[in-house]
């Protein structure tokens, strides 16, 4: 029993230490999969770069109080980034795609707001997505609303009183690159894995180890740690990005540190699988590519699944991504994302990674090397 | 003596399109996540700008249930009437991003024109729903203002001008980006391999030992990584139509077409001449995977190239994709040629700098 164990230790070692050793033998894809996590980031975090804001462009044709509080309220109402220009320039600038809107105070503003009489402020919007055009749409009567709340208190009574429930906002940027994170660690534990594996069939070495008395749990066992080694790499890189460039410093450093490597194992741990499955590394990279994206939008990345529609909601806990990205939010924010408890999380993370491990396992020993 | 050139150009083509077809997984693989990709965001339309909230109405007088009405008809979220302790629990299960709640003096304060507070509150996780919900409140405010007529206090009103002449839903607006990454993932990945491959299994040196001149091959290569990402594009486009997400008319079927093409001919030079420089699959596959992703974020991804930071719109003027996205836009949601010729343009220079690129690149790796 216990020369058993010892063998089996030798053989994961053995197979750990040939796995990175061949990585080490083609440099170019190890070092572009090494970086690969933190490319994820940049990239997925250019989305939400602009911070939501609408580049507007403000014809102020009034310059008078009133359209100076009118311009303040626009500039206070999370919605624009605002620049002043003059009509040609404006036109100019949105005929060119440069900015999404503008806005034009006429030249009778004040005039007409001191002897109470309707004043219309144009908005023309570039209105390329509903999404996007809405957010204007809402925005300018926010900041009308504002500004009569400044101007006029007594005219305009109904106003809205917030409460919030977390003490301060946080940013989209902050909120948005934890999420990515775990996409980040997605791509790096299924590609180092997944090709590790589906290289083996396609050099045809698995024959070797195959015919080997090696046991397979222990091949597998043994394969993962070699790319569990190569992508700890990767995601230290991308920790340090994280941390110390984009400024997200976790609330739980414990909790980061422990969802990070758990959330590496089941990655690391479905490229195996995957990678076996397939046998093809060209394939697999593929797919493992195109996956990201969709499993990024369908994960609860940009918020609880729970605002989502239905549909999505029960997609989504299919996966074990939308599972670290509530572990990983509440790591780094505290927040809460959904009502399962650190707990069940956790234990759901874990039981994914055992099955993963003992699926990989059983695929492998139910292949041949006919395949 | 030479081989006819068109026979060689047929074989190559024949050839290499085959063998991308008889690889059922690479072809799924390719294929898959951008189909998944579609299907989620349709998925998720429903939701996009729609914050789920829950309403607690307090007020049963006549201006109280006005203001219900108006929140329910603005269209701004997606409401549950609650009474206040379901509401809490709402809001505690994070099944609501917020809890609106109507006082029940609100009717008695909006009529002696004292400050009449609706209350919101809000599970503040990201300024995006946050900024969503400090939004849409104001709005159904002035929606209810407005529905005064001019009895209302408030002046200021808006008057909307759209540039474009129809509002595209989000996911129908992400297809044509979608079909753009599509085309540059496969047409630089199918290219690059089928180009590297040659070297790695040595069958290059078959091919310049045969009577085949090297242009002939180099065409016959292109020519199938071409004509395979070319329809991979067209399908997703169909597929798009027949789901009624995007439907060019009449001449705009061509112009769409010719994007498409352009775009496939431009991705196909560069994996061509990645994988004639590499001549090993493995780096080229992540490299071109790699290249394909930082050309379609850096083009502004699936969003609205406007709302980026002026420096990252610099960057995507130089990157061929913004114009295959801006044309394609232009084509099949507006039927418009709005700076078509820009767009042709730039693309075909594109196109030919990337395919010259292709072949140099090809000629050294034969030559050494």
């Amino acid at each position: 029993m216990i020369q058993r164990m010892l063998y089996n230790g030798r053989v994961i070692w053995a197979c750990m230490k040939k796995d990175i050793k061949s990585a080490l033998t083609e440099r170019v894809f190890t070092i572009i999969s090494v970086f690969l996590p933190l490319n994820f980031l940049i990239l997925l975090s250019l989305f939400v770069v602009s911070g939501g804001l609408a580049p507007t462009a403000v014809v102020m044709q009034d310059t008078g109080p009133y359209a100076q509080q009118f311009y303040n309220a626009m500039a206070h109402a999370h919605s624009f980034a605002l620049q002043r220009d003059s009509a040609s320039q404006a036109e100019q600038l949105i005929t060119a795609g440069r900015i999404v809107a503008v806005v034009t105070i006429p030249p009778d503003f004040d005039a007409r707001i001191q002897s109470n009489q309707p004043v219309q402020v144009n908005v023309k919007i570039n209105n390329l997505n509903t999404d996007f055009t809405n957010d204007i749409r809402r925005a300018v009567p926010l900041s009308i609303t504002t500004f009569y709340a400044k101007a006029f208190p007594n005219v305009v009574s109904i106003t809205t009183s917030e409460h919030d429930f977390y003490q301060q906002d946080t940013g989209y940027i902050p909120y948005l690159t934890v999420s990515i994170l775990v996409i980040a660690l997605v791509m790096s534990g299924l590609l180092q894995a997944g090709t590790a594996s589906a290289r083996e069939w396609e050099n045809a070495t698995m024959k070797e180890l195959m015919l080997s008395p090696a046991s397979r749990w222990a091949i597998v066992i043994g394969k993962m740690l070699g790319s569990f080694a190569l992508s700890l790499i990767a995601v230290v890189v991308v920790l340090a990005v994280l941390i110390f460039i984009i400024g997200v410093y976790p609330v739980h450093w414990g909790e980061v540190i422990g969802f990070t490597a758990l959330t590496m194992l089941i990655f690391i741990a479905w490229g195996t699988l995957l990678g076996t499955l397939i046998k093809q590394s060209q394939a697999f990279i593929a797919l493992a590519f195109g996956t990201a994206l969709p499993l990024f939008f369908l994960s609860g990345a940009f918020g609880p699944i729970s605002f989502n529609t239905q549909a999505i909601q029960v997609i989504a806990q299919i996966f074990p991504v939308y599972y670290a990205i509530v572990l990983q939010q509440h790591a780094f924010h505290n927040f809460t994302l959904n009502t399962y408890g650190l707990g069940t999380n956790i234990l759901v993370l874990c039981a994914y990674a055992l099955g993963l491990v003992i699926l990989a396992a059983i695929v492998l020993r139910r292949s041949t090397v006919a395949n | 003596m030479s081989s006819n050139p068109m026979r060689t150009i047929w074989a190559i083509f024949k050839k290499d399109l085959s063998i991308w077809l008889l690889n059922k997984r690479n072809l799924a693989a390719t294929l898959a996540p951008p189909l998944v990709f579609l299907l989620v965001q349709a998925l998720g339309a429903v939701a996009v700008g729609r914050s789920p909230v829950a309403l607690v109405t307090l007020d049963q007088g006549p201006k109280g249930l006005q203001m219900q009405q108006i929140f329910h008809q603005a269209d701004v979220f997606r409401i549950t009437d609650a009474t206040p302790t379901q509401a809490q629990q709402l809001l505690k299960t994070i099944q609501v991003v917020a809890v609106i709640t109507i006082p029940a003096d609100f009717t008695q304060r909006v009529d002696a024109h004292a400050n009449s507070p609706v209350n919101v509150t809000v599970n503040n996780l990201n300024l995006d729903f946050t900024n969503d919900i400090r939004r849409s409140v104001p709005d159904a405010i002035t929606q209810f203002y407005q529905a005064q007529g001019s009895a209302s206090p408030i002046k200021v009103t808006l008057s909307e001008q759209d540039l474009r002449s129809r509002d595209v839903q989000l996911f129908q607006y992400s297809v044509l980006p979608t079909i753009v990454l599509l085309l540059t993932l496969s047409g630089l990945v199918t290219s690059s391999i089928a180009a590297a491959r040659e070297w790695e299994t040595r069958t290059i040196k078959e091919m310049l030992l045969s009577p085949a001149g090297r242009a002939s091959i180099i065409i016959g290569k292109v020519l199938s990584a071409f004509t395979s990402t070319f329809l991979l594009g067209v399908l997703v486009l169909l597929l798009g139509y027949v789901l009624g997400w995007t439907q060019p008319e009449g001449i705009y079927w061509l112009v769409s077409l010719l994007i498409i093409a352009l775009v496939a001919l431009m991705s196909t030079g560069l994996g061509v001449a990645m994988g004639a420089a590499l001549q090993r699959t493995q780096p080229v596959i992540a490299i071109s995977i790699n290249v394909a992703f930082y050309l379609f974020f850096l083009a502004g991804g699936i969003g609205v190239i406007a709302f980026e930071p002026i420096w990252l719109q610099n960057i995507a003027a130089f990157i061929p994709l913004t114009y295959g996205v801006h044309a394609l836009e232009q084509a099949i949601f507006y039927s418009a040629s709005d700076l078509l010729g820009r767009d042709v343009l730039v693309l075909s220079v594109c196109a030919l700098v990337a395919l010259g690129l292709g072949v140099l690149s090809m000629r050294r790796g034969i030559a050494s």
